[in-house]
């Protein structure tokens, strides 16, 4: 259902934009750092990235290729689309940061697997708010709105996310790693389906 | 007695205000007096929810109906929501500074909650400030406010429960405080003033939609 129709221009700067992050951030700091400021790092570079990926996702369809989308597919196969596509972008991305934040400072987290799943969650619960917020942005010429609209949005979610990472870096297993988990996957479903139904009223015109 | 709401409204809140400054309150350690705070700290929050959803449930019948009003009175609730949020935080702060030694205290999850829901009902306005056309305005501000009521439902509710930090009471398990020892005499008030505050906010929330239609009125708008 969903066709991935999108051309990767433009990646590259993004992937270079994470490692010059990750690079200032790790002579800001002289590569000395704590875990808990390492995970808090982490999403915090992740996040910016994020708006600065996602943000791109409707400006280009501004004038022909928007008239070209619409009479292609339905609202409901765009926005999934761009959710998924967006949702992958930032799951590369993260793992990008990931790679070059073990890389500088030489540190990692202890549950590498619990990580990782954290990411794969957290990334789709950012891709679907930013994509609708991105969709609304998109129609206003003001650049900053998407941060503005963002932050506080996300907050919730980042903070879960936060606190699983930091749970995940004790070796050990207990409830409160299900319960976090659940609570993640909880908003990522609530966003999902506000974003799907929601989207249509953005997308006619 | 079109209006007996409004005249319940000032019977009330005169009600709360003689019997917060100098009705009987329980002995409590620390608290003291501080707790006829709880007659206007507690009920802004109360008051504030109430207006954001109405303006949510406003903001839904917008995108099902395209009706002007309904934006109108959307957005009319969210400014006075939002005024009665930043009067919660000022009466919340003072509360703290009382009893918890601070104006602000980083490990209480709902004053950042709080902050937050004042954060993303600010973005609502700048991005109402950001548009044009009304309709596009009234349309991408309303499927905004649904996403950001539904998200700070879900910082109040759900975040403080699973979080162990906070100061308020009724504290890990239900973030409200009905579990307090609230005795009946702060009851005999508090539940007047929870309801006279909230028809106080509405008051003021209708007489801003009534002051917007008399100015589409006079900029010959018209009125749908």
């Amino acid at each position: 259902m969903q066709l991935e129709w999108r051309q990767k221009t433009a990646l590259g700067s993004i992937f270079i934009y994470v490692i010059g992050t990750s690079f200032l951030i790790y002579l800001i700091f002289q590569g000395n750092i704590t875990i808990p400021t390492w995970i808090a790092l982490f999403w915090v570079i992740a996040l910016f990235t994020t708006i600065n990926a996602v943000s791109k996702s409707f400006l280009k369809d501004v004038n022909e290729q928007f008239y070209y989308l619409r009479s292609v597919a339905t609202p409901i196969q765009i926005i999934f689309s761009k959710i998924i596509y967006n949702a992958f972008l930032i799951i590369l991305l993260s793992l990008v940061v990931y790679a070059v934040m073990i890389l500088f400072f030489n540190q990692n987290i202890e549950n590498k697997l619990l990580f990782l799943f954290t990411i794969l969650l957290g990334a789709f619960g950012f891709s679907n708010l930013f994509t609708l917020l991105s969709a609304i942005t998109a129609r206003t010429q003001n650049f900053v709105l998407l941060a503005i609209l963002g932050f506080p949005i996300i907050l919730p979610l980042l903070l879960l996310i936060v606190n699983m990472s930091e749970l995940s870096n004790f070796a050990i297993q207990d409830k409160d790693i299900y319960m976090n988990l659940g609570a993640i996957a909880l908003l990522d479903v609530i966003t999902l389906i506000l974003s799907v139904v929601l989207f249509p009223y953005i997308w006619r015109d | 007695m079109k209006y007996w709401w409004k005249y319940l409204c000032i019977i009330l809140l005169l009600y709360t205000v003689v019997m917060g400054f100098s009705g009987p309150i329980p002995q409590m350690n620390i608290l003291e007096q501080s707790i006829r705070n709880l007659y206007f700290h507690v009920p802004m929050w109360f008051s504030m929810m109430v207006l954001m959803f109405a303006s949510m449930v406003y903001s839904i019948r917008y995108l099902s109906k395209q009706k002007i009003q309904d934006d109108i009175k959307a957005s009319s609730y969210a400014t006075v929501g939002f005024l009665f949020g930043i009067l919660g935080i000022i009466t919340g702060s003072i509360w703290a500074r009382v009893t918890w030694g601070a104006w602000w205290v980083f490990q209480e999850v709902k004053l950042n909650g709080a902050a937050a829901a004042l954060l993303i009902y600010g973005a609502y306005f700048i991005l109402r400030g950001s548009f044009d056309e009304e309709e596009k305005k009234a349309r991408f501000s309303a499927v905004y406010s649904i996403f950001a009521f539904t998200m700070f439902m879900v910082f109040i509710n759900v975040i403080p429960r699973i979080s162990n930090s906070s100061l308020h009471p009724g504290n890990g398990g239900n973030p409200g405080f009905n579990s307090y020892d609230l005795d009946s005499n702060l009851r005999m008030v508090f539940y007047p003033a929870v309801i006279g505050w909230i028809l106080l906010s509405v008051w003021i929330a209708s007489l801003i939609i009534r002051m917007k239609n008399v100015h589409r009125k006079i900029h010959h708008l018209d009125i749908d």
